[in-house]
């Protein structure tokens, strides 16, 4: 217990010198956080949109103008001439426009917008069709009404991001802890030395575990308040859950550190793997793009990435979406086995001695 | 110059040998084109997906002289079929077995299955549906309410999102149908609707091409920042640098032999983006011309003064490499490689003004007529220049080229 309670006191001296080390864990993810939260804020959702009209002298346009008020578009804007509003739309003045020649109803998208012109042109099919039935004397005989069942009923993109952001942190703590930390210990001979004293490599493990763990909840709190404060984004934490899984994800993804350092053999390789599998698990898992817009062979492989299942726990436990009980303790329950199984392992490559 | 040309041999055959080098300027600009290309090509089509569906016709039995809740349910069935040519359907659909069970219960467990992700969206067709539409095709416009549709999704799923948008596009194609039948609806005065895109010169690009360029330069953005104050940051605190001092070569000699070797690396990184992005997704943009080969290598010397800046600010590798990695990830997304930078606050955008790469970006696919130019050439010119010259003073006063001196 002495030994434990040494280790991890210099085990959190160690992280908290480390400047590089502090800056990925806490400012990394605050700066994923602002930037894709203004970036990317209302991507996917065309509530908010600006539409830009042009009615010619002589064409009624009022029809038109009471459609687009009744489908919800946030603002609109008259121009009069096709080159003023292809102007304001390059100019970002509005998101997207419609001129009526009292025959054709043409809208105007921004080529350059490719990831949200789909929400624009969803909007514009809407005006079209009310449109035209208004255009008739009709209204509509189908009315949609939609319910949202479950998880957060505002949910736009970004509030899906946050969470996998989190689960990003999460990994990326676990997984260099491990493929990092021990490593570069190992790199450095520091374990050569370690093992020689009374100390269990089980107390070592057990100090960098707790180190992890509070870095971890102390970061992924730090985010979620940003997101909170700067976006409003509302969440409804679980926080017992959010705890557990906390727990389950660090330990099991310290374990796939642990398998990262097997496989290579260098020490100093396992990071940079590390790096690499980060990186290509953050862009197939469904953490910046939602993962129902990906082809159906990425959509198959995300299955097959931790993260994946990581940031579905995570916006679980923090409300944004629901899924069944049963699904949340298998994830946290095989991420807590896989990485308590691997410990041992981890335990034994800390005693081995190192391949020169 | 026989030095010079040694050193930037000696530069690439590093780069080339390191196979984590090799995974980061090579194979990860390759993996970002292909990736993004792959899923922003489609976005918003919904060829490629289908949605699992459930559709409870609470309405049976109580219909009054046409059932049209059974049209509209028969529609969702049409649409769960296999395409002709064998595709995938829009919809899989669940439905209560014909001619019994408590629909009530099936809508209750249909909504629990939403709930954890096993349905994409419930149709609930209420009682009642078919008397209240006639109703509402009888009486005159805005006289009667239509008649009610439920679609339950689930919140904070894309894919329940997705659905209800797709569902809510094939219920207005019901909607006309049904007043087509009944009478009420001339085709021949249908409003012709067009679509027209501007932004660009060019109007017959893709999105590969207005991502292919961006994808250019953040491997040159890469490979400055990471690869510049790594190689100067290891190979001094390693003591490489130290043994190129005892020999006759000097630091711009050095230096002209570092960055020549960098430029054949994005040279060999470019044609390799290139090449995937015209033959294996077809882009059309023509960047061999002199204006576009102009801001390319205008975009290499920048990055390179950006990456001797990072080297000159940072003590140790390892500083060096938080400082490059802190500073990639805002330069990047807020010079609009990947993403639109609309909307911003005045905080972020006196940071998009500042980015060097906001301007080579706009330059560059201005330049090969994927978009209209936001700036003028000269200020897309003169600021990445600015920059250049300003990190070559910093970095003169500040880098030290050996651990001892």
């Amino acid at each position: 217990m002495k030994a434990f309670r040494a280790l991890l006191r210099s085990e959190l001296s160690v992280f908290l010198r480390d400047k590089a080390m502090l800056t990925f864990t806490f400012l990394f993810p605050l700066l994923f956080i602002v930037i894709f939260g203004y970036l990317l804020g209302g991507t996917g959702s065309a509530s908010g949109s600006k539409l830009g009209l042009v009615t010619p002298t002589g064409v009624d346009g009022s029809r038109l103008e009471s459609v687009v008020a009744e489908v919800g578009v946030a603002q609109l804007q008259r121009y009069a001439a096709p080159g003023d509003l292809e102007k304001a739309i390059v100019a970002r003045d509005v998101d997207f426009g419609a001129v009526w020649d009292g025959a054709t109803l043409t809208f105007v998208y921004d080529i350059r917008r490719t990831q949200e012109n789909f929400a624009f042109e969803e909007l514009a099919q809407g005006i079209a069709a009310r449109f035209d039935l208004a255009n008739q004397g009709r209204s509509p005989l189908l009315d949609v009404v939609p319910m949202v069942e479950g998880g957060e009923r505002n949910a736009d993109w970004f509030t899906l991001v946050v969470p996998g952001i989190l689960a990003f942190s999460i990994l990326s703590a676990g997984l260099f802890a491990v493929a990092g930390h021990v490593t570069s210990m190992k790199q450095r001979r520091l374990l050569e030395r370690l093992v020689v004293t009374p100390m269990s490599p089980v107390a070592l493990l057990a100090a960098i575990v707790v180190v992890r763990l509070g870095v971890v909840f102390l970061s992924t709190l730090a985010t979620l308040v940003t997101a909170v404060a700067l976006f409003h984004v509302a969440f409804h934490v679980n926080w017992l859950y959010y705890a557990l899984f906390l727990v389950a994800a660090t330990v099991g993804t310290m374990g796939l550190g642990t398998l990262l350092t097997l496989v290579v053999r260098q020490p100093s390789s396992a990071s940079s793997l590390a790096n690499v599998l980060s990186m290509l698990m953050l862009f197939v898992s469904g953490i910046y793009f939602p993962i129902e817009i990906m082809p159906s062979f990425l959509r198959a492989l995300s299955m097959a990435m931790p993260l994946r299942h990581m940031a579905d726990a995570m916006r679980y436990t923090t409300g944004v979406m629901d899924m069944s009980e049963l699904r949340f303790w298998m994830i946290c329950g095989t991420f807590l086995i896989g990485g308590l199984a691997l410990l041992p392992i981890l335990a034994r490559y800390v005693v081995r001695v190192d391949r020169r | 110059m026989r030095g010079i040309v040694y050193l930037a041999r000696a530069y690439l055959a590093t780069a080339l040998r390191e196979r984590i080098t090799l995974f980061w300027f090579l194979v990860f600009p390759l993996f970002v084109l292909a990736l993004f290309s792959a899923i922003f090509a489609n976005v918003g089509q919904t060829t490629s997906l289908t949605f699992d569906i459930a559709v409870v016709n609470l309405d049976r039995g109580s219909a009054g002289r046409v059932d049209f809740a059974a049209s509209v349910a028969s529609t969702f069935r049409e649409l769960s079929q296999p395409g002709a040519s064998g595709s995938e359907p829009l919809f899989k659909l669940h439905e209560p077995a014909a001619g019994g069970g408590d629909t009530e219960a099936t809508l209750a467990s249909e909504i629990d299955a939403l709930k954890v992700g096993k349905r994409d969206a419930v149709v609930e067709i209420p009682a009642g549906f078919s008397d209240a539409l006639l109703k509402a095709a009888e009486a005159s416009t805005g006289s009667a309410l239509p008649a009610e549709i439920r679609v339950h999704t689930s919140g904070g799923r894309t894919s329940s999102d997705m659905a209800l948008g797709i569902i809510e596009q094939v219920l207005v194609r019901v909607d006309r149908h049904i007043l087509t039948q009944l009478g009420l609806f001339d085709g021949a005065r249908v409003v012709v609707v067009g679509r027209q895109e501007v932004g660009s010169e060019n109007r017959a690009l893709g999105y590969v091409d207005f991502l292919l360029p961006g994808v250019v330069l953040m491997g040159f953005l890469t490979a400055g920042l990471f690869s510049v104050p790594g190689t100067i940051l290891f190979g001094r605190e390693r003591r490489i640098l130290r043994g190129y001092w005892v020999t006759p070569l000097d630091v711009p000699r050095f230096l002209a032999g570092f960055s020549l070797g960098h430029l054949a690396l994005c040279a060999l990184q470019f044609v390799c983006v290139w090449v995937l992005g015209r033959f294996a997704f077809g882009a059309h943009v023509n960047l061999f011309q002199p204006l576009p080969m102009l801001y390319l290598v205008l975009s290499v010397a920048t990055f390179l003064a950006l990456g001797f800046l990072v080297a000159a600010l940072a003590r140790t590798p390892n500083a060096g490499m938080a400082i490059a990695n802190i500073v990639n990830m805002p330069i990047m997304f807020l010079g609009g490689l990947f993403f639109p930078t609309g909307s911003v606050p005045p905080a972020l955008r006196v940071i998009m003004m500042a980015d060097p790469v906001t301007y080579l970006a706009d330059g560059l696919r201005a330049s090969v007529g994927v978009n209209t130019a936001s700036f003028p050439a000269a200020v897309s010119l003169g600021i990445p220049c600015a920059w250049i010259v300003g990190c070559a003073i910093v970095a003169s006063l500040r880098l030290k080229w050996d651990v001892g001196r």
